[in-house]
């Protein structure tokens, strides 16, 4: 149980500051990376009308979130949708990858989803600004009544409280109680079904949520 | 004295296991017995369906009762572990019973709605029968995400060593974590699954509509999720925030307000955006071309009953950082 609180880091100075890295997080996050890049490589590569399974798979990933970008946004171009995918991507392969023994979920160190959060935020509200003119951008926020402005502020930031909070408090908690309940059956029969169902199931959906509510928040502020 | 504390602890351990495990079981029984009714009215109005009707409701109470036995889980851990001997750890294991006997409340009576709506949608749409089954695991186990929150504060309450904080103002901030994320469960439990129940209907109604039925019921989960969130947001800030001693009992009180204020602040705004989340399901199968819209409209509404819940966390965060 202690081992969830201790964060190893690498920590440094520079130039009078103190610098701290998450080791664990950051190496597991660029094998990600890589195992991206390389899925990416090899399924484009030699790209065939009857097509292998990688393939298949990444025409799969990118009609379906293709679909619900253009649903959701109703935009003629493309330029949201790598994001989208991309996010998806990343975030799932990031929610599964503890099944792998010894590896982490960088989910599962707040940090990750909080950036992805303040990432999907930002995003969204430069969207706003573009598509609306600052004018119309700011006018919402003094809806329905000019003195409503400060609680459309606090409701605005507590997206980001949420959105983070929801894949950070789902990753976390199946790591919490896959460890309790290991210790309690020595490691028998149970923790595989639990591992398959918070990092398969759960962690797939919560990867999807995110990705759709990013998606939700930059097409409420374009509209 | 020893002796004394390790009665106090026991004790403390006894009465929490009681009170999860009690509360713990209202949820699921009230929801697995809604499914049952809905079952029943399926097979009624098509006997012949009778077996899959019966398939899908089994499932279906076994999701529900998952909640109770997060409860059960956490009971007996508390009758049965050896807890250290000291005051703050009895207020502790107090607090965790309580914080999972209420968090399995909402999502025991929440996860009832789609599976109940599933077995009604079988016998009405039979060819959907599979894609119903389908999604409602989906939905229910969305549904058990806030109970999940409440294991983990229990959980978090039951294991980490408070020993060396001071009791005072630090044992009012335990008991106000479990309380925060406890209550603000049970709102989120029962909306997630009446947006569950509304996606249900729509599939049965207009088969076509899985795949965007599904993004949307998991899209009004997420926000119907939130008060949840912000309680365990704020149960997480209360469990490792460390209060110098203290004499007097006003950071006590404003503490035990705190985790009152988000826990009670969350139950309304959670059951609230379900309901919108279900009428704008529901209604998503009767008229799919404005399926966008009807989802934009949902999250606005969402936001707007969820704005309550998020005063309550301000409350919350003021009473914890200000007073």
């Amino acid at each position: 149980m202690e081992d969830l609180t201790t964060i190893s880091q690498w920590v440094f100075t520079l130039g009078g500051y103190k610098i701290a890295l998450n080791s664990v997080t950051l190496i597991n996050t660029w094998m990600i990376m890589g195992v991206l890049v390389i899925f990416s490589l090899l399924a484009t590569r030699r790209t065939k009308l009857v097509p292998n399974p990688l393939q298949s798979l990444a025409e799969l990933l990118i009609t379906t979130f293709d679909d619900l970008v253009r649903d959701a946004l109703e935009l003629d171009d493309r330029r949201y949708f790598p994001l989208i995918c991309g996010m998806f991507m990343f975030l799932f392969l990031c929610n599964v990858w503890g099944i792998i023994p010894t590896f982490e979920e960088p989910t599962k160190d707040l940090n990750t989803p909080l950036g992805l959060g303040i990432l999907g935020f930002v995003i969204s509200h430069y969207s706003g600004i573009k598509f609306k003119g600052l004018k119309g951008y700011l006018r919402v926020y003094f809806e329905p009544i000019p003195f409503m402005f400060p609680l459309n502020i606090v409701s605005e930031l507590s997206r980001v409280v949420s959105i983070s909070f929801r894949l950070y408090g789902n990753i976390m908690g199946g790591a919490i109680i896959i460890i309790v309940v290991s210790n309690l059956v020595y490691s028998l029969v149970l923790p595989p079904f639990l591992n398959v169902f918070f990092g398969l199931f759960v962690g797939t959906i919560q990867a999807f949520v995110f990705t759709m509510l990013t998606l939700v928040y930059i097409s409420t502020q374009i509209k | 004295m020893a002796l004394e504390v390790q009665i106090l602890v026991k004790g403390a351990a006894y009465l929490g296991a009681g009170v999860a495990i009690g509360l713990g079981a209202i949820g699921a029984g009230v929801g697995e017995g809604y499914t049952a009714g809905f079952a029943n009215r399926a097979i009624s109005m098509k006997p012949e369906k009778a077996g899959d009707v019966l398939k899908n409701m089994l499932i279906g109470q076994a999701l529900a009762e998952s909640a109770a036995i997060f409860a059960l889980v956490i009971a007996m851990l508390l009758v049965l572990m050896e807890f250290q001997a000291n005051a703050i750890t009895a207020v502790a294991l107090a607090a965790a019973g309580i914080c999972m006997g209420f968090g399995a409340l909402g999502p025991g009576i929440g996860a009832g709605f789609p599976a109940g709506r599933a077995c009604e949608g079988i016998s009405r749409q039979p060819a959907t029968s599979s894609s119903l089954s389908n999604t409602m695991l989906v939905g229910s186990a969305v549904c058990q995400t806030s109970a999940i929150y409440s294991m983990v504060v229990a959980l978090m309450l039951m294991f980490f060593d408070y020993s060396t904080r001071a009791f005072n103002p630090n044992a009012a901030a335990l008991f106000a974590a479990g309380l925060s994320t406890g209550l603000a469960a049970i709102g989120s439990g029962i909306g997630e699954g009446l947006t569950a129940g509304g996606a249900m209907q729509t599939i049965a109604r207009q088969p076509t509509s899985v795949g965007r039925a599904t993004a949307s019921m998991l899209i009004g989960q997420a926000v119907a999720e939130t008060p949840a969130i912000f309680g365990l947001l704020i149960s997480m800030i209360l469990l490792f925030r460390v209060y110098p001693g203290a004499e007097s009992v006003i950071t006590a009180a404003a503490l035990l307000g705190a985790g009152l204020s988000m826990g009670l602040g969350g139950i309304g705004p959670g059951i609230g955006s379900g309901a919108a989340g279900e009428y704008a399901l529901n209604w998503l199968g009767r008229n799919e071309e404005i399926g966008g819209l009807l989802t934009r409209t949902m999250l606005v509404g969402q936001a707007v009953s969820q704005s309550t819940s998020i005063y309550a966390m301000v409350i919350a965060l003021v009473l914890i950082f200000v007073v």
